[in-house]
């Protein structure tokens, strides 16, 4: 697959202003805009940050380390079913336990699927993925303890609580929070890919045998990276299953799977920024197809996917990028 | 087709297509099963043969692309099939001259599915004679082995690309149809249909006819066997075999070792 180098190879271009503006205009929008929003608007921004952080997890694996999973949408589905069961069963939404909770379940279930997936590599790896999270779609269609009486998945959440007496969360303040894991995020996953660990996973993805040849336990880091975007994952499904108030065994399923493949694709895979441009682009133009019609919205997706696929490989980050480093070129500080 | 290093995730759309087309031919427009049948191969052929010439062609030796790609036309076909038949399902129809029973070794049987496993069959053993036996089932596996070579020979293999395709894709088609007999049409079938022959490849080892049939063989077996003793676990002791088959012989029973 042809994809992007991480961004630091291809850096040093304008100057330090120019480079940075759009992330400090990105920023500010994030920040200040979102009270403004209606309580609608508001729901989409913080659909799409949480999309943002699943994408960006998957991303570490899919991106950085080349391995292609159809099943990531299990750990999503996972984050959100453990604090939508914590809900049900012990009736506790507080967010100190169920949050982090999901991100260990998450975790685990990515440690254990990788067991088995990372046995293979490739084609298969993204058929055994595929079919383990169906194995999860199977098994919360038909555990009793996973469903709320007399439906498919578990409704009736609401946003977390936080054992502070007096405090109970808005929509605004819930986006707040969202943006705030979602910077934490990104920082996480800066850190990795500029850290000694993401080198070796690109060089993983580049040529697995010479990194082999090195000396590098290559399966190891490769069950890094699948366990480390696992997690990530439960983080944004944790989130997901407060903002949406509802968990079914779809958000275990292929199609939840798809969408971060779909966004990372779009974005820009195995770049830092795209993935978070991916999701926006998505969610947003899936909401605004779901106005229009909404049911040819999964046509339009698969329409994008392979317009993207055949035209846009490398996705809409490289080329943004490179506009903006030509204008870099023309109007920044630093003189080609 | 895991024969030709394509990896077509839409396969299971394609018999969607396939039985979607038959239906409509033979149940709303009263056409001969064999009528439906044709009708339903050639139409999943030709969506198929699309697909092909129009994206895939361009992502021959990209086995990541080709897999994004067609399950991007999972999601296009699939939709587009609920667009023009639908949501509602259609139940499962039996040609005239297929209804009713016939004796053997003392115990009735339902014709139709007499008809279907020999249909079955008839096709595996086709499709193992084409690809072992004859000149273009040579041509392919030399295309795959070795493109710039087998194109040096003088073959043209971009056509010969194609035609498998399309033949394929008929196959799916055809399948579609046939079982269509027994289970109806419904829009999720794509998925599931492809679901199950991911895991009857996995199991059987990929591009190997014969491991497909065994694969096949077997995961039919234990899921019926399964749905019989654990109603309850339906899919889940499919997924159970998949599970330990690949912790055993990651590359399938009868798959090449890589």
């Amino acid at each position: 697959m042809e994809t992007a180098r991480p961004e630091t190879i291809a850096q040093p271009v304008g100057g330090p202003l120019i480079s940075f503006a759009p992330y400090i205009a990105i920023g500010g929008i994030l920040i200040i805009v979102p009270p403004f929003l209606s309580t609608y608007f508001q729901g989409i921004m913080t659909r799409f940050l949480i999309f943002a952080i699943f994408t960006m997890g998957y991303n570490v694996a899919f991106g950085y380390t080349g391995l292609i999973s159809l099943g990531h949408a299990a750990f999503f589905g996972v984050g959100g079913y453990t604090i939508a069961v914590l809900k049900l069963q012990y009736g506790s939404d507080l967010f100190w336990i169920g949050f982090p909770l999901g991100i260990l379940v998450a975790a685990v279930i990515a440690a254990l699927f990788g067991i088995i997936a990372l046995r293979v590599s490739g084609l298969y790896f993204l058929l055994v993925t595929f079919a383990l999270g169906q194995l999860l779609y199977s098994i919360a269609w038909n555990v009793k303890w996973l469903n709320s009486p007399g439906m498919q998945g578990i409704a009736g959440l609401s946003l977390p609580s936080f054992g502070i007496p007096g405090f109970v969360i808005s929509q605004t303040s819930f986006y707040y929070l969202v943006l705030l894991i979602s910077v934490i995020c990104f920082g996480l996953v800066y850190r990795i890919v500029h850290s000694p660990l993401g080198l070796a996973l690109v060089g993983l993805r580049e040529g697995e045998a010479r990194m082999r040849s090195l000396g590098y336990n290559t399966w190891l880091y490769k069950y890094i990276a699948f366990v480390v975007s696992g997690a990530f994952s439960g983080a944004a499904g944790g989130l997901f299953g407060y903002y949406n108030y509802l968990i079914s065994p779809t958000h275990l399923g292929v199609g939840t799977s798809f969408l971060p493949m779909c966004m990372a694709i779009i974005g820009g895979v195995g770049t830092l920024s795209g993935p978070i441009v991916g999701a926006a682009l998505i969610v947003f133009v899936e909401n605004f197809a779901s106005l229009v019609t909404p049911d040819r919205w999964p046509l339009i997706l698969g329409g994008l996917f392979v317009l993207a696929i055949m035209f846009a490989r490398q996705g809409v980050v490289v080329y943004a990028g490179r506009l903006w480093n030509s204008f870099g070129y023309r109007y920044g500080s630093i003189k080609s | 087709m895991g024969a030709m290093d394509i990896t077509n995730l839409a396969h299971g759309v394609l018999y969607m297509v396939g039985a979607y087309v038959g239906w409509t031919a033979a149940v709303k427009y009263g056409a001969p099963f064999g009528v439906g049948l044709l009708a339903g191969g050639l139409a999943a052929g030709l969506v198929g043969l699309a697909i092909e010439r129009g994206f895939l062609r361009f992502l021959y030796k990209q086995p990541n692309e080709q897999v994004l790609l067609t399950f991007g036309f999972v999601y296009i076909l699939s939709n587009l099939c609920l667009w023009v038949w639908g949501g509602w399902p259609r139940m499962p129809f039996t040609a005239k001259f297929l209804s009713g029973s016939f004796g053997i070794l003392g115990k009735t049987y339902p014709k139709a599915r007499m008809a279907m496993i020999v249909i079955g069959l008839v096709l595996a053993v086709v499709l193992w004679w084409l690809q072992d036996r004859t000149r273009i089932g040579a041509m392919v596996r030399a295309g795959m082995d070795n493109k710039e070579m087998t194109m040096g020979l003088g073959i043209n293999l971009e056509r010969v690309f194609a035609m498998v395709f399309f033949v394929a894709s008929c196959i799916a088609g055809v399948a579609g149809v046939v079982g269509a007999q027994l289970l109806g049409v419904y829009n999720a079938l794509g998925l599931e249909i492809l679901l199950l022959a991911l895991i009857v490849i996995i199991v059987g080892g990929v591009g190997s006819i014969q491991g497909a049939l065994l694969g096949g063989l077997l995961i039919g077996i234990i899921d019926a066997f399964g749905r019989a003793l654990f109603p309850k676990l339906a899919m889940f002791t499919m997924y159970l075999t998949m599970v330990i088959i690949l912790l055993v012989r990651p590359s399938g029973l009868l798959g090449r070792k890589d």
